[in-house]
């Protein structure tokens, strides 16, 4: 697992989408600042969990590490290689490397091509993967270590369940054996007695494979079963990373607080209850988000200073565990 | 409440088929369960699993045919609901039974404003002045939480966040006081701290007006956080059911012990989840005996065959299993 440098480091990564204007005269054209200024590295083998409501941005980041979205400022460097100034035939080898999985099984499969086509896909993209005679028992390969079976190749979508869906996208991820794997909300679509079985088989292809994730959620539960480190995103930028265990039981943002005290879960010590924090209002528009820390219009703790430059997401009394707040708990920012 | 109170809600071997022309599909495989005055009453499943179907038949909702109610009865407050005259039905929902649905953008009317929908309903239940209706609905704006009710009140659904729509929705299903909310999937479509809000909000309400509810839900924590009571549903049929600190604490069904083994907790470091095999039924071609044994991890060749009995396994505890005592205590 970790250990090593990291084999990702995404540094000031900025996606901001310009809407409106257009033909509309007189309209001003918002910008929606999707994502601002986000930070992280991705070590071999590990999970980084991102998670966040909805509108946070997270979806936001894996599109443009895949650049599927042109970033508007900022760096990926994959094994010192910038993906986002990558030009063509260095971003195919690159995304060669960094595969996906998406959330909806049944729009992420073309439903007119049977599942030995979906699966032998990469490779009609990546020519020097496989010599052409090897695709059809590579393909049942796959299948096999994905939990379905060999014959299954040759049906269509359509014949599957939204578990079997998963896996087949799963397959289709593995083909190239990809270093990153970005998995957004790979479960979430699934029926709860299905949930687990994905999860565990990714967790089977990580230990075998070596593969490094980015596991999109916004389910606090799955997310800190699956991962290694957790990122916290609130309004497109991340305020708070470090260890799970850092993250989940010593929580230093208020806004990773409320979130974690949201989650309905199955305890009955009864001191949850008392705890909860229920946020009051909504998370603003991306449009126009607060000056300063963007919470701060939901915090509790907010101060003058929260109004003003945004917090750093600074380093507390424990390693690797970062918080962007000027009132963490556990005490301030090491200087 | 007292666990001896008669049951607001009875309802008692309701079987519900969709019948079409290729194939029937039975939705709902004799499904029993009542709710008591005041108390919240919980309906997990999984998705096809019959608990909206269910909450639809008692709402007198389902479009029939396809649908058809192949057997079975509901009881709201010791009457029939399925023999009575339906407009004679339609006169007690609002008043003594309401419901709110998951999609709360699918159940506003596009091209009205929100408080013209909300005193729609006091028109409808006999309020003859528009303006009191109005200002009742601006009253009812302000009490599900929607700040600056007056000017929100003009706006329409769209302009609304999800989150303030499915307060609209509360805010139309309490309007006149019912004994009995059904919430089907309420906060599904919602993030972590609105669903929190969301629930907060119901919570308040129910105590405010003494209302018992039915929450319709496919998530283990929501019921634990909220519920009095459990039914926990499968292939149509109500597996087990109990209060639910006993259900969740001690399981006695092999589907709810599995539901629980594979879902993550947030609390603790979870070891490897423990998946349930296989999927949901298809309910064209429902499994025999019990539907659950092609999963079941305890099943013997009496569960292929032999629809198990409803097993008493402790006071107030029913699971539907042939298994059920050895589950329970840990078999």
């Amino acid at each position: 697992m970790a250990g090593e440098g990291p084999i990702l480091e995404v540094r000031g990564l900025v996606k901001h989408f310009h809407v409106g204007g257009g033909f509309a005269f007189g309209r001003q054209a918002a910008v929606i600042r999707a994502v601002d200024d986000v930070s992280f590295d991705l070590r071999r083998g590990e999970t980084l969990g991102l998670v966040g409501e909805s509108g946070c941005g997270k979806s936001t980041v894996a599109r443009t590490l895949l650049r599927l979205e042109e970033p508007t400022a900022g760096k990926a460097l994959f094994h010192g290689r910038d993906v986002f100034a990558a030009g063509e035939r260095e971003l195919k080898d690159i995304r060669r490397r960094i595969q996906v999985i998406f959330q909806d099984p049944y729009a992420s499969l073309n439903p007119r091509l049977r599942v030995e086509q979906i699966v032998s896909e990469p490779w009609v993209i990546h020519r020097d993967v496989l010599p052409r005679a090897g695709w059809p028992d590579r393909v049942r390969e796959l299948l096999e270590s994905v939990g379905l079976r060999r014959e299954h190749a040759e049906r269509y979508p359509h014949e599957f369940s939204g578990g079997q869906r998963q896996r087949i996208g799963i397959a289709r991820a593995m083909a190239l054996n990809p270093e990153i794997l970005i998995c957004d909300e790979p479960v979430s679509a699934l029926d709860v007695s299905v949930q687990a079985q994905v999860v565990n088989l990714l967790e089977e292809i990580q230990q075998r494979f070596g593969i490094a994730y980015i596991f999109i959620a916004h389910d606090l539960s799955v997310v800190r079963h699956m991962s290694h480190r957790v990122a916290v995103m609130y309004l497109g930028r991340i305020v708070e990373l470090g260890g799970k265990e850092q993250v989940y039981a010593r929580p230093r943002h208020p806004y990773t607080k409320a979130l974690l005290s949201a989650q309905p879960s199955i305890d009955f010590t009864g001191e949850r209850q008392s705890q909860r924090i229920i946020l009051q209002g909504e998370v603003p528009s991306p449009a126009n988000p607060p000056s300063g820390c963007r919470f701060r219009s939901r915090c509790w703790k907010m101060q003058q200073v929260c109004a003003g430059e945004p917090p750093p997401l600074a380093e507390g009394s424990e390693s690797g565990h970062r918080a962007a707040c000027y009132f963490p708990e556990g005490g301030p920012a090491r200087a | 409440m007292p666990d001896n109170a008669a049951p607001l809600l009875e309802v008692a071997d309701l079987k519900i088929e969709f019948r079409s022309g290729r194939e029937t599909v039975y939705a709902v495989n004799g499904a029993g369960f009542s709710v008591r005055p005041g108390e919240t009453a919980a309906i997990l499943g999984e998705s096809g699993s019959g608990k909206s179907v269910t909450a639809s038949a008692i709402m007198r909702l389902l479009q029939c045919p396809p649908a058809f109610i192949a057997g079975g009865a509901i009881r709201f407050k010791g009457d029939d609901v399925l023999a009575m005259p339906l407009n004679q039905w339609r006169r007690r929902c609002g008043r003594e039974i309401a419901m709110v649905f998951q999609d709360a953008l699918a159940a506003l009317n596009p091209v009205f404003t929100v408080g013209w929908q909300i005193a729609e309903l006091f028109r409808a239940h006999g309020e003859r002045s528009g303006k009191k209706a109005e200002a009742r609905a601006v009253e009812l704006l302000a009490r599900v939480g929607i700040p600056d009710p007056v000017n929100r009140a003009r706006d329409y659904p769209h302009q609304f966040s999800g989150g303030m729509r499915q307060r609209v929705m509360i805010a139309m299903a309490i309007a006149l006081g019912p004994d009995l909310l059904i919430a089907d999937e309420p906060t599904t479509a919602l993030d972590v701290t609105v669903q929190a809000q969301i629930m907060d909000l119901l919570q308040d309400l129910q105590k405010e007006i003494g209302m018992a509810m039915i929450l319709i839900t496919h998530d283990l924590g929501v019921v634990a956080d909220v519920a009095d009571h459990v039914a926990v549903m499968y292939a149509g049929r109500v597996v087990e059911r109990g209060k639910v600190r006993d259900v969740l604490g001690k399981p006695a069904h092999p589907y709810t012990l599995a539901l629980l083994e594979s879902v993550p907790q947030l609390q603790q470091n979870s070891q490897s989840l423990r998946p349930i095999v296989g999927s949901p039924p298809d309910m064209a071609a429902p499994p025999s005996g019990c539907a659950f044994h092609p999963r079941c991890r305890f099943a013997t060749g009496e569960c292929k065959v032999k629809l198990p009995p409803k097993v008493a396994v402790a006071p107030g505890r029913v699971a539907e299993c042939h298994h059920a005592k050895s589950v329970f205590n840990g078999g």
